[in-house]
């Protein structure tokens, strides 16, 4: 069997699809793990309310691309609230902050059902397709690998070019000590709660037109989330990049040589594999090694 | 709990009874009546009831394994679910394909169970041996559960079967046979399934409980303690963690495969997260230590969901999540713990189940050898060649070499960051060097764990005090005794020699977390005592104590040197001086010289490196 340069172009595509949604999906989760050290169970409502904030913009005539942007905002205020709220009483509580944002994505998922009722919504999938030799590829597919990259470059530069992100990883660091030096711990973990929030909003938004938009949804995308940003270990970008790539690619080529289902299975052994000698993930290995 | 007590029956009648009653637990009887007590039940209440009542049995099976892994073992586990749901599909398989043939569901549910084990078993493997942090062991069994919930509702084609069962996606498998007893082929009544999960979920249970009041329950409070102290004390952690979270994982399994055969159908929804977060809200309200509890708390929450308007409400996810958060917030201990520590006044049985308090006035002591009793193992030296540690690209150790004869009392000392700690750490087994060998007697042990070097006769106290806070003194010593012994009547001994030996003997039933900062530090080295060591490790033991407390440290450890070869990293030079002993010095990762306090004082080129003078440069 030869495999042709249109057919090759495809698969390349399928696979930066694959990772660059599951980079899409965990980003959030990954600002709040890797920066705060917050388990945030509720991640899969967070993304699924960036989902029905876009689908709402869109039914009230908004552009869809504006949409997005707004939902994301929109869901990092949730994300500031919920910090007021919830998280800021539980930090260091690990088990504690797990049950709570557990308890959270339940009264959201209701909420969401009270509201929109339980059926599922969808967005029209924008822009049209292009087409390679004898496959056709979504032009949607491609916004999605530029906006993984967008994502992943802005969160770099936020973290590491301004001066909230210095601020942000020393109040990660050492509390007391970013306290003393002037920082204002609680406003800059209540801002990257926010910032993390939003992240997961943009994903949800740009979920919302490849996927059906219901309640439930964030379970879904919840456990892969989870998967990439423990095999990503506690560093925010490069730990996400590289366990996206890593799951994105297994999980893609596993399910186009078989099926979806197999996929989603070689994606677990291959990350419970890779903990088992990797117990602090990818960028954990790589510091440890630097 | 319903332990039955019949130790006054024993007075009376002749040793015979004495003898079985050694042998068999008082969990058993406690099973029986249960048991009893069930069959009463479920043969009055309507059959109605008796299947809702089945239910909550089997939920209150989850509950159990949740707080065995969480409460008793300190393991924060979303698995227990997934567990369940794999024991409830392995119950549906199996009752579908084996049931036409052998006519009965029990080999299937006793495969639920075998299956759900074995997954756990592997998962846990993969887990704890990856010695994963804590966090991830939540995070990844939280993935596993969702990954099956996806990996399930997408087997709706036909070509997912196994046998004749299909596993039908989201609609899950349906026509699962209920529970048949072997012999008639007869289906189990309502009623007769409640008997079954009651008399299942008492053994089940006792059994527990029975497990808890080993040696095995208080290594696994150890555990949830504080797990670096307990591998310091030679107990393979992962291995007692992976058991524990294969237990639960077998006990999730049962609950599940009973639950398939009472509902005669299980689909994917039993790995979904607001299915999975009952199982910590049955235990928060039940209290997440009490095996009783767990079922307590079963009954509260799904009778007052049930009143609500049973899973249907549509407030009931909204009104879970909120008394989620706020036992979270407000009750952090537990619904039903907080009001029992007002009742516990007035029904002292309510009281959480404790391992057994230990020996009841033992005091005969047999002299040896010890200053606590029960016989010494032989000091040993210990010898480091050449040793190199490096992290990243700094030089922490470059090239260290002693050896320290066996017995008597050896102080190492250096200013900070002269990689004192780095060998001392090495010496211990948390560093493994990047160069060089580490030899206990004529042991090589440069590759060893610490619970390794710990079995070997290594006994270690680290610089920040590590002991049991939530323990009390006495079991903080017996665990210690118990991982270099193995045997629980020496445990008891060495355990009371090693208190009286501190002058603590008062204090063996307190906390140890509610003693004073000088009582901590000596607890620990009578911990170390108590482990029988060949060599004993103390990093900076004077630490933070008053000069009266540092006195008696000296006694101690001149104590301890009887026995044992001694090495102490300290700062102090008034104790170094104190404890006579011979010094060697580090400096830039090297050892730089040895002899005695008064030699090194006398030393220009000490004082220099002291002072940061001449041509040596001093780190912070």
């Amino acid at each position: 069997m030869t495999v042709q340069p249109d057919q090759l172009a495809n698969l390349t595509l399928s696979l930066l699809s694959s990772v660059a949604l599951l980079a899409i999906i965990s980003l959030g989760l990954a600002v709040l793990f890797g920066m705060m050290g917050v388990i945030n169970l509720a991640h899969g409502e967070f993304l699924m309310l960036g989902a029905f904030f876009t689908l709402t913009g869109v039914r009230h005539g908004l552009n869809l691309w504006v949409a997005m942007v707004l939902a994301a905002l929109a869901v990092g205020a949730v994300g500031v609230v919920v910090e007021r709220l919830l998280i800021q009483h539980l930090y260091g509580r690990m088990p504690a902050t797990m049950l709570a944002t557990w308890g959270l994505s339940l009264i959201l998922v209701q909420v969401v059902v009270l509201i929109y009722g339980p059926a599922s919504n969808g967005i029209p999938t924008p822009l049209g397709s292009i087409r390679i030799g004898d496959y056709s590829v979504s032009e949607y597919s491609l916004v999605l690998i530029g906006a993984a990259v967008l994502l992943l470059g802005l969160t770099y530069l936020v973290l590491t070019r301004t001066r909230y992100g210095t601020m942000a990883r020393a109040a990660v660091m050492l509390p007391d000590m970013a306290a003393a030096v002037g920082v204002d711990v609680r406003r800059t973990n209540m801002l990257t709660f926010g910032f993390g929030s939003a992240l997961a909003g943009a994903g949800g938004a740009l979920l919302a037109p490849i996927t059906a938009v219901v309640p439930s949804m964030g379970q879904t995308y919840v456990g892969r989330a989870f998967m990439t940003v423990v095999v990503g270990g506690p560093g925010v970008v490069a730990g996400t990049a590289s366990a996206a790539g890593l799951l994105g690619g297994v999980n893609s080529l596993v399910s186009n040589l078989t099926t979806s289902v197999l996929g989603t299975a070689a994606l677990l052994v291959v990350a419970i594999v890779i903990l088992r000698f990797l117990p602090t993930g990818i960028s954990g290995y790589w510091e440890r090694k630097r | 709990m319903m332990s039955t007590n019949n130790r006054s029956l024993s007075g009376s009648v002749a040793p015979m009874w004495r003898r079985l009653r050694k042998h068999l637990p008082v969990e058993i009887p406690g099973a029986v009546t249960v048991t009893l007590a069930g069959a009463v039940l479920a043969t009055t209440v309507a059959p109605f009831r008796a299947l809702d009542w089945s239910l909550w049995v089997i939920y209150g099976l989850l509950a159990l394994s949740f707080t065995f892994v969480w409460g008793r073992a300190g393991i924060f586990s979303f698995g227990q679910t997934a567990f369940f749901g794999i024991g409830a599909y392995a119950y549906g398989v199996l009752g579908i394909d084996l049931f036409p043939q052998t006519g009965e569901t029990t080999t299937a549910l006793a495969a639920a169970v075998v299956i759900a084990a074995v997954v756990a078993a592997t998962l846990g493997y993969f887990i704890f041996y990856g010695n994963v942090g804590d966090v991830y062991v939540s995070i990844i069994t939280l993935a596993f559960t969702l990954v099956l919930l996806t990996f399930m509702s997408s087997t709706a084609d036909p070509s997912y079967h196994i046998g004749q069962a299909l596993l039908g996606g989201y609609n899950g498998i349906v026509g699962v046979p209920p529970l048949m007893l072997p012999g008639g082929g007869q289906m189990v009544s309502p009623n007769g399934l409640l008997f079954t999960c009651i008399a299942v979920a008492a053994f089940v249970g006792f059994g527990i409980h029975l497990l808890l009041r080993r040696p095995f329950g208080r290594i696994l409070a150890g555990l949830r303690e504080n797990e670096l102290r307990t591998e310091l004390l030679g107990y393979d952690v992962r291995r007692y963690k992976l058991v524990a979270f294969t237990v639960g994982g077998a006990i999730a399994g049962l609950a599940g495969g009973l639950f398939a055969a009472w509902g005669t159908s299980i689909n994917p929804s039993v790995f979904s997260l607001p299915q999975a977060a009952l199982v910590p809200i049955w235990v928060l309200v039940g209290g997440r230590r009490s095996l009783l509890g767990a079922f307590v708390g079963v009954a509260i929450v799904q009778g007052v969901s049930d009143a609500l308007g049973g899973g249907g409400g549509s407030a009931t996810p909204i009104v879970l999540g909120t008394l989620l958060i706020a036992v979270v917030l407000l009750l952090p201990e537990g619904v039903l713990p907080t009001l029992s520590t007002f009742a516990r006044r007035f029904l002292p049985a309510l009281g959480r189940t404790s391992v057994d308090a230990g020996p009841a006035g033992r005091t005969d002591s047999p002299v040896g050898d010890s200053v606590i009793g029960g016989e010494s193992r032989k000091a040993t030296s210990i010898t480091a060649v050449d040793v190199h540690k490096r992290f990243g690209g700094v030089a922490a150790l470059a090239g260290a070499s002693l050896e320290v004869a066996p017995n008597g009392v050896h102080c190492l000392i250096g200013p900070n960051g002269a990689g004192k700690s780095t060998f001392f750490n090495m010496l211990s087994g948390r560093y493994r060097p990047t160069s060089g060998t580490v030899l206990l007697g004529d042991e090589q042990i440069t590759l060893r764990r610490p619970d390794e070097r710990a079995r070997r006769g290594i006994g270690i106290k680290l610089q920040v005090p590590s002991l049991y806070g939530e323990l009390t003194a006495f079991e903080n010593v017996w665990l210690a005794a118990y991982g270099a012994k193995r045997d629980i009547a020496e445990a008891d001994v060495r355990a009371q020699g090693a208190l009286a030996w501190l002058h603590l003997s008062e204090k063996a039933q307190q906390p140890a977390g509610e003693l004073s900062h000088g009582e901590r530090q000596w607890l620990e080295i009578g911990m170390v005592m108590a482990s029988d060591p060949k060599v004993v490790l103390l990093d900076e033991p004077t630490a933070g104590m008053t000069r009266e407390e540092t006195m008696r440290v000296v006694e101690l450890i001149h104590d301890l040197a009887r026995t044992a070869t001694v090495i102490v990293v300290e700062h102090d030079m008034e104790f170094v001086r104190q404890l006579g002993a011979p010094v060697t010095m580090f400096h830039e990762g090297r050892i730089f010289t040895s002899g005695s306090i008064e030699q090194l004082r006398a030393d220009e080129r000490v004082l220099d490196i002291y002072l940061g003078r001449g041509t040596s440069h001093v780190g912070s």
